[in-house]
């Protein structure tokens, strides 16, 4: 074996992110190694890649004890690691980011043009080809996957780690991503793949490791098993299914009509979209996180300003609002990152649940502190949140409670249109449901929401209609029915177009 | 954690400042060949030895404590303001300004001569604001160059058109204000005079407003996390306008009552060379911006340079040995700040890191 | 005007200039390694002052310099330990170290020369003034660049060096690799601490330099708070420069050259006050065209690397 991983446990203060993990990897064998979040997939590269120190257990690598104290360490065995969320310098080129660490020189001055040339035929050996002089950050994200690939092999790496390495692509260019990987190990690379989208695992790897609650539930060759065997292993029970009550939507709650967002140079960031939800449906928004989704939800909740078009709420022109009004015009907002958007992370608990109800538990300039703590209080309860007191910093949450904290903020606004954008993003199985059956009965009790998810499968689950972004632009419209995981796939990668 | 445990805690980290401080303080009174007890104790008669040094050290801390208020409520909306100095120097200006040629009854004048300090340090400061707000212009290193701006302006006006030339000195200063528009002193014969009651109730005031109101709160969240206040409907452009009005405005009441209270004139860079602003925003770091925070942080600062004033009127130390012990306090005071983001991250780590 | 604008106001641009030129770029560094220095005015108040001591001590204006270079190194440390090893607020810590400067500056003026606000002694020896051979006897421009300090001539080196350093070799890279994404350089194996520290102490030698200048290269003095806000103005053009060493040298320029016209208007019938703020103005102005990054931006920032 080329690697072994033997016996890994990693204790966090009293979590135990690993317990008594084996995991094993050959020459030119790609091992997908997948389970829910949380379920102990990264701490166990960060191991193996030198990022965290194991409490007990082993590592081989061709044979021999290795410990690796830090990446350039791991980097030296031969191991290398392309991040989920990439690791690249975006004003610099293609190939100063490749050869980074391991520059040419000609006498002590760096030689970009040799640079260019070593990143030119490296490209071409593993059939991966990129231009060596363009500007990272004007790179697709395809691209930018590809630099990150081609600098972990000039490093010299034979084993290469892949963490979630196809979020943030779009379905062709996750193709041709997983075409990239099988001819890399037929040239003899050996590949760990994290991910949680078992349908690309069951295409790309000859064996699989499921891991659940940081402890391994099975090790099987791709040839024997089934996506549906593995999200058994996954999960390790039922998930709850959701139950959508027949309710015949009512009157529109959002109307966006001709909406058009310019960025700083000119380029349009959102072109003529229009979009309708009513009263009682879930319109999903799917795409690429990238497509002009985060700038519609800023455009409809008053963050941003707007260039074209017109956007109503329950009838009343929103456009040039802001957003305190259009809260109280009847607007509910999962944020779409929690720690950017959705909180305060040096404030309480208490602070972080009053934002946006603060101005209705106000009495002559002040705030209702009982009546606060009591709301607040009541959340924590309703959504078993694991909060301590309300007097607890929210830093000391994890993120499924600090998610579950802010959805139980909006969702107690008595509002006509609820926007929750990524709302189970990077939390663990429990609060997922709790979140989704929340919404779910936001719908049903007559509320408009508006769903915007990279994840397809939450999309599926949850929506009525689905709308599909690509490029700043509505590249379809589907009706729950007749929506398939193919279909959405092809709108989202720009094929297909129709309005 | 306990809420005892806590406070405990809250309580040693300041403690553990001023000792360090003090110890700076012994390594340069050694420096100058002074004996360490002797000059400390000298320190103490000369800050609290009488009522009438005590007195004195609470007049000092009276425009420090009002600066440092005006600062936190910037801090904590997280903005940078530097510019207590100019603002309270501007403020000082047309309080004496005010009182010595507006007629009427001394109380209104005096009334409105305050008024009129406040109005001018808070335009001064809100100007800063809108430069930022409207045009991006980094608050930071606006208001420290408006500092230097309004010194000048200030200088030259007491030097050309206001110069008081009743005076055998061409020193560069107003005339005197009339005495019916003195603030009152609060006992007979010292320094103190109203103006520290002013910021006792300004700091108090401060607390609750940040504390209890709708607005505070806004603030609060605004230098937390900007992105999270404006999701959540708080707009900051016109947050920043009001807390740097605001901000101003206590620094140029600070002004006001340093000219109303104890100069009864308006001197060229009497402010400046005292420092008084700058020890304010010292006041503000020692005390992570909490008001009533600042008020004793403001007292200790005055405390340490009237002290200093005894030590060099009896010792061979001289009084700049208080301004080492305030920069290594407070320098101590910002590098704990970091010891608990350091200490955050490390927290953060542990409870599992799985993206 | 044309008396005015004649070769030595333009030969006391260069001289005025240097300060805040080498202080702008100790900022300039700083700012390639994501340290957003707010300290430069008190570096500078150090080097100023140490200048002063070491000419006091040695008697030799070049071990005087060298020991403004190592007081201010040394003390740029301070600012390096606190905040990349405790991870302090830069912002904080700057405002703090320049109270320590200040402090520490009126503290040894009293304890070492034993006199309050200003020291003066005309026996000390400033920095030479260094006639630039063939050059010296071109009409105007021998007049304007000829006869100044040797550190004026250093620092416009030290920018064509730094250019070169920072966008030709491969330490220069690295350097700012680290600035550009700190999480991703930490992941190939740059030490980013190094990095960072060398950047702050290689802003130390620079302000040491700079400090030298102002109280060694026109007239001999050392007095309380004579930097005067240069630190602050050198910061302005360190960002309207956008950390480039050439344009950090156009910023310094415009503002040494309304430094230096103020000082030439002080002999005319304006007041004094009025062509003091000059400098102060024109800074205020320049900030005006230069559109500083937005808040949004920032804290995408703040928020992203805390992640």
């Amino acid at each position: 074996m080329l690697l072994q991983m033997k016996n890994i446990t990693k204790h966090y203060g009293n979590v135990t992110a690993n317990q008594a993990v084996n995991f094993d990897l050959g020459e030119g064998e790609v091992h997908a190694l997948v389970g829910e979040n949380g379920a102990g997939k990264t701490t166990l590269m960060r191991i193996l890649y030198g990022m965290e120190q194991p409490s007990s257990g082993s590592v081989q690598v061709k044979g021999n004890n290795v410990s690796f104290d830090n990446p350039a360490s791991a980097m030296a065995s031969g191991i290398g690691m392309v991040h989920q969320h990439f690791m690249l310098f975006p004003s610099f080129t293609v190939a100063e980011n490749i050869v980074i660490g391991r520059e040419p020189t000609v006498g002590g001055v760096f030689d970009r043009n040799k640079a260019a040339a070593l990143v030119e035929e490296l490209g071409e050996k593993y059939g991966m080809p990129v231009d060596p002089w363009a500007v990272v950050s004007e790179c697709p994200m395809g691209m930018q996957q590809r630099v990150e690939i081609l600098k972990v092999l000039y490093q010299g790496a034979d084993i290469i780690i892949l963490d979630e390495p196809t979020g943030a692509l779009t379905p062709l260019e996750v193709k041709e991503l997983l075409v990239n990987i099988k001819s890399l190990a037929l040239q003899g690379k050996s590949f760990i793949i994290i991910t949680h989208k078992l349908h690309e695992v069951m295409e790309v790897s000859d064996r699989i490791t499921v891991l659940r609650d940081g402890q391994v539930t099975g090790t099987l060759a791709a040839s024997d098993t089934d996506v549906e065997q593995l999200s058994r292993l996954m999960v390790g029970r039922e998930l709850v299914s959701i139950v959508k009550k027949d309710v015949e939507p009512g009157e529109a709650v959002l109307e966006v009509k001709g909406l058009g967002i310019r960025g700083p140079k000119g380029k349009a960031l959102l072109k003529d979209i229009h979009l309708e939800v009513r009263a009682g449906e879930v319109v999903g928004i799917a795409g690429i996180s990238g497509n002009g989704q985060s700038e519609l939800i800023q455009a409809i909740s008053g963050l941003r300003s707007i260039d074209e078009g017109k956007v109503q709420l329950s009838g009343v022109d929103i456009q040039g609002m802001d957003v305190r009004d259009i809260r109280e015009q009847g607007l509910a907002h999962i944020p779409e990152d929690r720690y950017l958007w959705g909180a305060a992370k040096d404030a309480t608990v208490l602070d972080n649940g009053l934002m946006g109800h603060h101005h209705k538990l106000k009495r002559r300039g002040l705030v209702k502190g009982k009546e606060a703590r009591t709301k607040v209080t009541e959340w924590i309860k309703q959504f078993g949140i694991k909060a301590g007191t309300v007097d607890n910093n929210v830093q000391n949450l994890s993120g499924g409670n600090l998610q579950k904290l802010i959805a139980a903020r909006e969702f107690a606004h008595d509002s006509h249109l609820l926007i929750a954008a990524e709302p189970t993003r990077g939390v663990d199985i429990g609060a997922m449901e709790i979140i989704h059956t929340e919404l779910i009965r936001k719908r049903d009790a007559g509320v408009g929401v508006l769903l915007v998810s990279s994840e397809l499968t939450e999309i599926l689950q949850l929506s009525d209609r689905i709308v599909v972004m690509y490029e700043g632009e509505i590249a379809g419209e589907i009706s729950a029915m007749d929506a398939t995981e193919e279909k959405i796939s092809l709108l989202m990668s720009g094929g297909n177009r129709q309005t | 954690m306990s809420i005892i445990k806590q406070s405990l805690r809250g309580l040693i980290q300041p403690l553990i400042a001023v000792i360090i401080g003090l110890i700076a303080g012994a390594i340069a009174i050694l420096v100058v060949g002074g004996s360490v007890t002797e000059t400390y104790m000298e320190m103490w008669k000369g800050a609290f030895g009488s009522f009438y040094f005590t007195t004195n050290t609470l007049a000092r801390a009276t425009p420090i404590i009002l600066a440092g208020l005006g600062v936190a409520l910037a801090f904590r909306a997280g903005f940078f303001n530097m510019g207590a100095d100019g603002q309270m120097i501007l403020g000082g200006l047309s309080a004496a300004l005010t009182a010595i040629y507006l007629p009427g009854p001394g109380w209104l004048v005096l009334v409105v001569s305050i008024i009129a300090g406040i109005v001018t340090g808070g335009l001064w400061s809100f100007f800063a604001g809108w430069l930022d707000a409207k045009f991006g212009m980094n608050l930071l290193i606006t208001t420290l160059l408006l500092n230097y701006i309004a010194t000048l302006f200030a200088g030259y006006m007491v030097a050309y058109p206001f110069m008081d030339k009743t005076g055998s000195a061409a020193m560069a200063q107003s005339a005197m204000i009339d005495q019916s528009v003195w603030l009152p002193k609060l006992f007979q014969g010292m320094g103190l005079h109203a103006g520290f009651i002013i910021a006792i109730v300004a700091a108090v005031l401060l607390y609750f407003f940040m504390k209890k109101t709708v607005m505070g709160y806004e603030i609060r969240m605004l230098g937390n996390n900007p992105l999270f206040a404006s999701y959540g409907g708080v707009k900051r452009g016109r947050m920043m306008m009001i807390a740097m009005l605001v901000s101003g405005g206590l620094a140029g009441l600070a002004g006001a009552g340093e000219v109303l209270g104890t100069q009864y004139r308006f001197l060229d860079g009497s402010m400046t060379s005292a420092n008084y602003a700058w020890s304010g925003i010292m006041a503000t770091l020692l005390a992570n911006s909490h008001p009533i925070g600042t008020a004793v942080a403001a007292i200790l600062l005055a405390a340490l340079q009237t002290g200093a004033m005894g030590v060099e009127r009896n010792t061979d130390v001289p009084l700049e040995v208080a301004s080492v012990i305030q920069a290594v306090l407070t320098l101590f005071v910002s590098a704990k700040i970091g010891y608990a983001i350091w200490k955050r991250r490390k927290g953060k780590k542990t409870n599992g890191t799985t993206t | 005007m044309e008396q005015l604008l004649d070769a030595a106001l333009f030969s006391s641009t260069l001289r005025v200039v240097t300060p805040i030129l080498l202080a702008a770029l100790g900022g300039a560094i700083c700012s390639r390694v994501g340290l957003f220095n707010v300290a430069l005015e008190g570096f500078v108040l150090v080097g100023a002052f140490s200048g002063i001591v070491g000419n006091y001590l040695f008697g030799n204006v070049w071990l005087a310099v060298l020991f403004a270079v190592l007081c201010v190194m040394l003390f740029s440390l301070i600012f390096g330990y606190l905040s990349i090893n405790l991870n302090a607020n830069p912002i904080v810590v700057g405002i703090s170290l320049n109270f320590l400067a200040t402090g520490m500056t009126t503290f040894l003026l009293r304890a070492i020369f034993n006199v309050k606000g200003a020291y003066y002694d005309n026996e000390m020896v400033g920095l030479p003034k260094w006639e630039i051979p063939l050059i010296k006897d071109i009409p105007w421009v021998g007049d304007v660049i000829s006869g100044q300090s040797p550190l004026v001539y250093l620092a416009f080196i030290l920018m064509f060096v730094l250019q070169f350093y920072l966008f030709k070799t491969v330490s220069g890279f690295r350097l700012r690799s680290v600035g550009e994404n700190p999480v991703a350089a930490k992941s190939i194996g740059i030490k980013v601490r190094k990095h960072q520290y060398s950047a702050v102490l290689a802003c130390g030698v620079l302000c040491g330099l700079a400090g030298a200048q102002l109280s060694l290269g026109q007239v001999t003095m050392f007095t309380e708070g004579m930097t005067a806000g240069r630190g602050f103005i050198a910061l302005v053009a360190t960002m309207l420069g956008q950390a480039n060493p050439f344009g950090v040298m156009a910023s310094s320029l415009l503002f040494g050259f309304m430094d230096a016209f103020g000082i030439r208007l002080q002999g005319l019938a304006i007041p004094s006050h009025f062509t003091q703020m000059l400098p102060y103005i024109v800074t205020l102005i320049a900030m005006f065209f230069f559109k500083d990054r937005s808040y949004m931006q920032d804290a995408l920032k703040a928020g992203g690397s805390s992640r």
